[in-house]
């Protein structure tokens, strides 16, 4: 659906997106990932041809977006970084604009406003002018400024900075539910946003692509070790005892002790080898109340600095 | 096109600045009307056009220095420049939309030659092609003050370049006739004594079509050096 082929960008002798690759597919949740200045924001805008690439080419369904920018500019729907919108206008009359500027016909225009209005769930705001609005239902204006005219791709540069938690739970959904009909680019330098919401991550720094993946791959990637969290009460430290006599530990350390008495391990394991059932049955036998016991999960947080680190020791 | 001209439009006359212009133009032009009309005990409209054609100079960016600076500012170029319009089409729209008002105070200050009517008999045809003059001279200041705020983001930047590059268009005629045939204001001098003049009528048009097109340049070269 979109391919970006050897994108480079410059501002001078600046080089913010550098040869960078990339295809996504037809009802895909993309996050572009990376820190500030990364080149995200770069990409996207010249992704909707707000910009132009210095060199490269990119199409969205197929259509050039600089040479057949009308085609490609019909199938893309973006909601920029900042939630730009026209404060003079009612929100009704903002998607109308939008809807107009879409090129949507006018017979069609009034239902296709209704529906993206009750879809973004500002229906009930729809006459207030944007002006008043709080920031939550400023983000869904524009996410429905972007719905509207029901193109294939959505744009959303960083969709929940800015909202107070129970409304990013809401956007967070509402993209969601927008994916089953939509291909979706979204940025975000938020973590754990990416790996509940995407199917694939692209990693950017530095205007490169650091890694495309999908989250969970990405974590598997960095995950060294097969460690086990373990919690147990024990008075007459015997657990030592226990685990070494345990097959497939590798090597096991006090993370920390607790008020309550408690101590906290981490157990390294050898690789492929899950020793919770043995861990559970050798402390039931020694008397060792667990209160805790989990596998410890590199989170994408790890992938991310770890693939970022790579990246500029390299350099 | 369209699209654009109708929001622009209703966005003149939803916030003050529509009214602020009509406004302004009208207290102003009524004085010159007092002053250069009435005042002669005379019934040629057309006269006070020499004083309000200098109005335009302070007005016209009022209505201009909003246009692509505003945009830029709020982000909401985004949203025009990603959308299937073509920048001509949003230029034009945007032009459009102020020549509209314009157009809409034009249609006003004819109450002064209805008023005229009751006092004597004042000269339909004078008094049209005036107008249409009129509108050529604001045709060309707006153009000149969308070209100034396609190039900042900062309102009153773009106003206070076009207000001054108006006022230098003024003291033009002294620097020799070479330079002088790009004075404006002299330009529109013809119209009131009731001829169409071809040649002011070119000078007219190329003015304005060259700052649209400097304008779509401007933009569309952003786009590749943003």
């Amino acid at each position: 659906m979109v391919k970006v082929i050897n994108v480079t960008k410059k501002y001078g002798n600046f080089t913010a997106v550098d040869n960078v690759s990339f295809e996504i597919n037809d009802g895909e949740i993309v996050g572009l990932l990376g820190p500030n200045g990364a080149g995200k924001s770069t990409t996207m805008n010249m992704i909707t041809g707000f910009i132009e690439p210095t060199d490269g080419t990119i199409t969205i369904d197929g259509f050039d977006i600089i040479k057949k920018s009308k085609n490609a500019k019909r199938e893309i729907g973006y909601m920029p970084e900042g939630v730009p919108l026209y404060f003079d206008l009612t929100v009704k009359e903002f998607v109308n604009y939008m809807a107009d500027l879409k090129l949507v016909p006018s017979r069609d225009r009034k239902q296709e406003v209704e529906r993206v209005l009750k879809e973004t769930l500002v229906y009930d705001v729809s006459d207030k002018l944007i002006r008043n609005l709080s920031r939550g239902y400023k983000q869904r204006v524009s996410m429905a400024g972007a719905l509207v005219g029901n193109p294939k791709v959505l744009v959303l540069d960083e969709p929940t900075v800015g909202l107070d938690p129970k409304q990013i739970t809401e956007i967070r959904s509402l993209i969601r539910s927008l994916s089953k009909d939509h291909t979706v680019i979204l940025s975000s330098h938020i973590l754990s946003e990416v790996s509940q919401l995407c199917d694939r991550v692209i990693i950017i720094n530095r205007g490169k692509v650091v890694a495309v993946d999908t989250p969970h791959n990405l974590e598997c990637k960095v995950k060294k070790e097969n460690a086990i969290i373990l919690t147990v009460e024990d008075k007459n430290d015997k657990i030592s005892k226990v685990l070494k006599c345990l097959k497939g530990v590798k090597a096991f350390e006090l993370i920390k002790e607790n008020a309550d008495g408690t101590k906290q391990y981490s157990i390294i394991s050898e690789d492929n080898v899950d020793l919770r059932k043995d861990i559970f049955a050798q402390c039931a036998k020694e008397d060792l109340v667990i209160f805790e016991m989990r596998n410890s999960e590199v989170t994408l947080e790890d992938a991310f600095m770890k693939l970022i680190q790579v990246k500029e020791e390299k350099e | 096109m369209w699209a654009v001209l109708k929001k622009e439009i209703k966005s003149y006359f939803l916030s003050p600045i529509g009214y602020v212009f009509i406004g302004l133009f009208l207290i102003m032009s009524s004085v010159f009307f007092y002053l250069d009309v009435i005042a002669y005990g005379s019934t040629q409209f057309e006269t006070m056009f020499y004083s309000a054609s200098t109005i335009l100079t302070f007005i016209v960016p009022v209505l201009t220095m909003r246009m692509f600076a505003e945009e830029r500012k709020s982000g909401t170029e985004q949203l025009l420049y990603t959308s299937p319009k073509s920048i001509t089409q949003i230029v034009l729209g945007k032009f459009f939309a102020a020549v509209a008002v314009i157009v809409i105070t034009e249609l006003l200050t004819f109450m002064y030659f209805i008023i005229l009517c009751f006092l004597g008999k004042p000269h339909l045809q004078t008094a049209l092609v005036t107008l249409f003059g009129f509108l050529l001279l604001s045709m060309a200041y707006i153009s000149f003050g969308m070209f100034a705020s396609s190039i900042t983001e900062n309102q009153i930047i773009a106003g206070v370049v076009s207000i001054g590059f108006f006022i230098v268009t003024w003291f033009l005629p002294s620097f020799g006739s070479a330079i002088s045939t790009f004075s404006l204001i002299d330009m529109f001098d013809k119209f009131p004594s009731g001829l169409i003049a071809v040649e002011e009528i070119v000078r007219f048009v190329s003015f304005t079509v060259l700052f649209v097109l400097f304008t779509i340049i401007v933009l569309q070269r952003r786009k590749s050096v943003k």
